[in-house]
């Protein structure tokens, strides 16, 4: 490519000849020329060769983790560029990767820590240094561990690569009330996988030919390598068929769109299974020999015909008949999505099970262009052995409600329920990093009432999120671009087994520290210093132990690849289920008084003027922690309530009228979409929005918040939110 | 010419993330709520069952082989690059009259509203400089566009071009020869705009002699006097032309 040449006279010559026929015009480029030059950035004059320097990082603005360089000059972060070696994102950065320099620079950030000083939410706070902060940080958590018990504060942490540490330190501190995001978002589904498979199966989707995707948007929440990988299969011919309560651009880019009535997968599935099973299409030797619970399963699905599946879902049997054949004859690089978020409703575990079922059925476990198993990437845990505690409480303060629930990462809902009732045992610290259940948990005003439960709440993040907005004390950390984090290994099917790691390519801005750097501090000053007695580096040491050579890679290429068998992983090998098979039938679960093949319940009725309501998110939006990036802001300024035509001019209301949106939790002001796009009895909106923050400048007062209006419902297996279950009222603001 | 730089675009890939939108933003200082490039769709059909795959379609400037932008600058300040083929704009001479924006028919161009010139997208040039691939290409998580040289046979963008039928997409009436090549069926066809070229150029453009010399040069003083307006004019972008241009938007 040629060097730039903008700055000599040609181009149009023609016209400027003309110009210089004029004199003004000549006065006019001349003064143009000496006068605004010099003020403008890479204007032609100064355009010279740039160079940058190019460092890999991580991305942070999601939890895909995608592997990027920076392009610095100056000490400044100009530009995030993918990393073309990161098999997993594809060689991509997304909007929100890119946006993630705006984030870097937000002045919206966090710069000193903050001790809330008037009532809660009341926005008054007094500067700390570091010193005073963490002092106040230590004496409450050990008055609090004193007065109740060790597991009497909770600690809360998103998805980063420095969240090990909260939870190290909350083990070494004493609590076993360690809570994730994952239960507002994914526990269900992986919950209902594993229950199946023995693991949670990744999909192959760079070689499926069919694909059944239900409770997935998958064109629009970006996950890696699955949504770019989607798309490179329907480039070679793969069919992708969306079950979707509203037209999402998944569904625009699909061959087939059914706006299945919500809450009624679980129907549909069971009649995928009636068909294969009674129509002698599923993969007999695939289940003689891997699967348990053929014939409960054949018996118990038989009156599941597409016909009832039609009543349940609204989608036309002959279709469905159709959708499995075809799945058949795809077979078995053929899938139901297992899809991600599955915090949809009170039966979600059961309904990814029947996900799960019917693709045991095509038999595309462990093949290609079927659901692929993890693999090996040979990172390890540095373990430790953490203090043992008298005079603490037997178990979890959110144990015995979930029968199945991810110890790892607990049942928010659950949590927050004991901490406002106080028992079984009393709660009374919380400690939160990077996550933001003030905006990601349904039914805010009971978190309000927990947080008013607690004596001492500690959020350490990098804005005023609404969850900072109301605790105590406000710790301003570090983002991804400013840090050092511990190696992360990643899972991608075909795509890769691979680990990444992250250094800082920029200064921390202001005072901000990493979450590593405070807890060690916090445990110094409890006595349990010994417990974070290494640097980030020789943490990354001892993760890399078993991986000789991967840091020289890891420095060389920003990503470390693993290279190990991709299919036929199973051939020989168990499945870790009770029966050691795939569970078509489980026993485990009838023993725990669970059902053992998923039972369909029909969802309730929306009566007349309330709807469903449903709520999700696009390719700018991460849940609540990306609204109010100064980039992304400008494509997703706020969000709308989507309601369907019929539905809107029964009711009044037009577009872009200013509507009430009210359930059992709460109500909203939020204006209206009226669109075809979604269901006449289905309502939508985008999560994160409405917030309660005053340190949000740029989303302050736009849009309404789904928690306030979501009411808490609740996975009864593992203990997931279940979002999709509330019926809500919608009515016109009077004018 | 050296080189002849374009890009093929393929609609069906594209599933309108704002990938590009958001990476030209960063890698070019765009100022908020303007942008270099886009993505059109036609309007959503919303039809339960099968159906025909929407198409989104990316685009940016078409750095045309006709370029009516260039024709309608009255300082010579927008150009066509001989050596590679791009239309560039020159800041420095660029009076921000805005009448290069009414005459692309892909509204490609926007007016700076710190810099008060116009500005479009310039294929990365800086990025090219340094050895890069414009923001948009290298960032897309499909891969819908492919940039490269027309005059390089070994082009990945040749291959493309003799592999698959192209179009590209413009208003009858002002074919410009835009040098982005749509691969296969690129959706929505029917949006560009007829140029609007500066009255008084089409005017005199057709004549000849002193007299419309003499005519032309006062119009350009005309021109000279708007950028002293312009460089006294307060900086925030809120002139007269800006909030007609929204009105129009």
């Amino acid at each position: 490519m040629g060097s730039e040449m903008i700055n000599d006279s040609k181009g149009s010559i023609s016209r400027r000849n003309f110009l210089k026929l004029s004199g003004a015009a000549s006065i006019a480029a001349a003064t143009a020329g000496s006068g605004l030059l010099d003020a403008r950035p890479g204007s032609a004059a100064q355009e010279t060769s740039p160079v940058f320097d190019s460092k890999y990082g991580v991305c942070d603005m999601c939890f895909n983790r995608c592997s990027l360089i920076a392009r610095v000059r100056d000490g400044v972060v100009e530009k995030l560029d993918p990393n073309p070696k990161f098999l997993k994102s594809r060689g991509m950065l997304c909007a929100r990767g890119n946006a993630g320099v705006r984030q870097l620079y937000d002045p919206d950030r966090l710069k000193y820590p903050l001790l809330r000083k008037g009532a809660r939410g009341e926005g008054k706070w007094q500067r700390l240094t570091w010193p005073e902060a963490l002092d106040y940080a230590a004496e409450k958590l050990t008055e609090i561990a004193e007065e109740y018990s060790r597991c009497g504060v909770v600690f809360m942490a998103g998805s980063d690569m420095q969240s090990t540490f909260i939870h190290r330190f909350a083990e070494v501190f004493g609590s076993y009330n360690t809570l994730s995001h994952e239960s507002m978002c994914l526990i269900a589904g992986t919950r209902g996988f594993l229950d199946t498979f023995g693991e949670v199966p990744i999909p192959d989707m760079l070689y499926t030919k069919y694909v059944v995707m239900a409770g997935a948007n998958r064109f629009e929440s970006l996950v890696t390598p699955d949504s770019i990988d989607l798309m490179t299969a329907i480039k070679n011919g793969c069919k992708l068929v969306v079950l979707d309560p509203r037209y999402t651009k998944t569904a625009a880019l699909s061959d087939e769109w059914y706006p299945i009535k919500p809450g009624t997968d679980m129907a549909v599935m069971l009649a995928f299974a009636h068909v294969l099973i009674t129509e002698d299409l599923y993969d007999k030797e695939f289940v003689a020999e891997k699967c348990y619970g053929i014939e409960q399963l054949s018996e118990y699905v038989k009156p599941f015909t597409p016909e009832w599946a039609q009543e349940q879902s609204q989608i036309p049997a002959a279709d469905i008949r159709r959708m499995a054949r075809e799945m058949a004859s795809h077979a078995p690089q053929a899938m139901i999505y297992p899809g991600r978020r599955s915090s949809n409703y009170e039966n979600s575990t059961q309904i990814r099970r029947s996900y799960a079922i019917v693709n045991a059925l095509l038999g595309n476990w462990d093949r290609p262009g079927g659901l692929t198993a993890a693999r090996m990437v040979g990172l390890k845990s540095p373990s430790f052995d953490a203090p043992f505690y008298e005079n603490n409480p037997d178990d979890r303060i959110d144990a015995g409600v979930a029968k199945l629930m991810f110890e790892e990462e607990g049942s928010f809902k659950i949590a927050r329920d004991a901490i406002i009732k106080g028992e079984p045992y009393p709660v009374k610290g919380f400690f939160t990093y990077k996550t933001n259940p003030l905006q990601t948990a349904a039914n805010r005003r009971k978190t309000m009432e927990m947080v008013e439960k607690l004596d001492f709440m500690c959020t350490v993040d990098i804005t005023m999120s609404d969850t900072a907005w109301l605790a105590d004390l406000v710790l301003p950390s570090q983002c991804a671009l400013e840090r050092s984090d511990p190696c992360s290994s990643q899972q991608g099917s075909s795509a890769c087994a691979c680990v990444v790691m992250r250094d800082a390519v920029a200064p921390p801005a202001f005072e901000s520290k990493s979450m590593f750097w405070i807890v060690k501090e916090l445990a110094g000053r409890m006595a349990l210093g010994e417990y974070f007695d290494f640097t980030v580096e020789e943490y990354r040491e001892q993760q890399l132990a078993e991986l000789p050579g991967a840091m020289d890679v890891l420095l060389k290429d920003g990503v470390y690849y693993n290279p190990s068998k991709l299919y036929g992983v199973y051939e020989g090998r168990i499945f870790k289920t009770k029966s050691k098979k795939i569970e078509l039938y489980n026993e485990r679960y009838e023993q725990m008084g669970l059902d053992p093949v998923p039972v369909y319940r029909s969802p309730r009725d929306t009566g007349k003027g309330q709807f469903r309501l449903v709520v999700g998110r696009n390719a700018v939006i991460t849940q609540s922690s990306s609204q109010n990036n100064s980039l992304l802001v400008q494509f997703q300024p706020d969000n709308d309530l989507w309601i369907h035509p019929q539905s809107a001019g029964e009711l009044g209301i037009r577009h872009g009228d200013t509507v009430t949106v009210e359930s059992k939790a709460g109500r909203q002001r939020i204006r209206a979409r009226v669109t075809e796009r979604t269901r006449p009895d289905t309502v939508y909106m985008h999560t994160g929005f409405g917030v309660l923050s005053k340190g949000l400048s740029n989303v302050r007062g736009k849009g309404a918040c789904i928690a306030e209006v979501l009411e808490d419902y609740m996975d009864d297996i593992s203990g997931n939110m279940a979002m999709h279950e509330t019926i809500v009222k919608v009515s016109k603001e009077a004018a | 010419m050296k080189s002849r730089l374009a890009m093929a675009v393929d609609a069906s890939t594209c599933i309108d993330c704002k990938a590009c939108m958001s990476a030209c933003k960063v890698a070019n200082k765009v100022p908020e709520n303007h942008w270099r490039n886009w993505i059109k769709s036609a309007d959503l059909d919303v039809q339960p069952g099968k159906h025909g795959r929407l198409r989104f379609q990316p685009g940016n400037c078409m750095h045309c082989d006709k370029p009516t932008c260039v024709d309608a600058c009255p300082t010579g300040a927008t150009y066509k690059d001989e050596t590679d083929g791009t239309v560039r704009i020159d800041r420095g001479i660029c009076i921000g009259c805005g009448q290069c924006m009414s005459a692309c028919p892909y509204g490609a161009r926007y007016r700076h509203p710190e810099l008060r010139v116009a500005d479009k997208c310039d294929f990365c040039a800086e990025r090219r400089a340094a050895g890069l691939e414009p923001a948009c290409v290298s960032t897309c998580p499909t891969k819908t566009r492919t940039f490269g040289d027309l005059n390089d046979p070994k082009s990945e963008l040749n291959r493309l071009l003799k592999a698959n039928k192209s179009v590209r997409v413009v208003n009858a009436r002002s074919n410009t020869d835009p040098n982005i090549y749509y691969l296969g069926n690129p959706g929505i066809e029917d949006w560009p705009v007829e140029a609007r070229m500066p009255s008084a150029f089409e005017f005199w453009k057709n004549l000849a002699g002193p007299v419309v010399k003499l005519f032309v040069g006062l119009s350009a003083a005309g021109f000279g006097a708007m950028l002293i307006k312009q460089l006294i004019a307060p900086g925030d972008g809120t002139n007269q032309d800006d909030k007609e241009r929204e009105k129009d938007e």
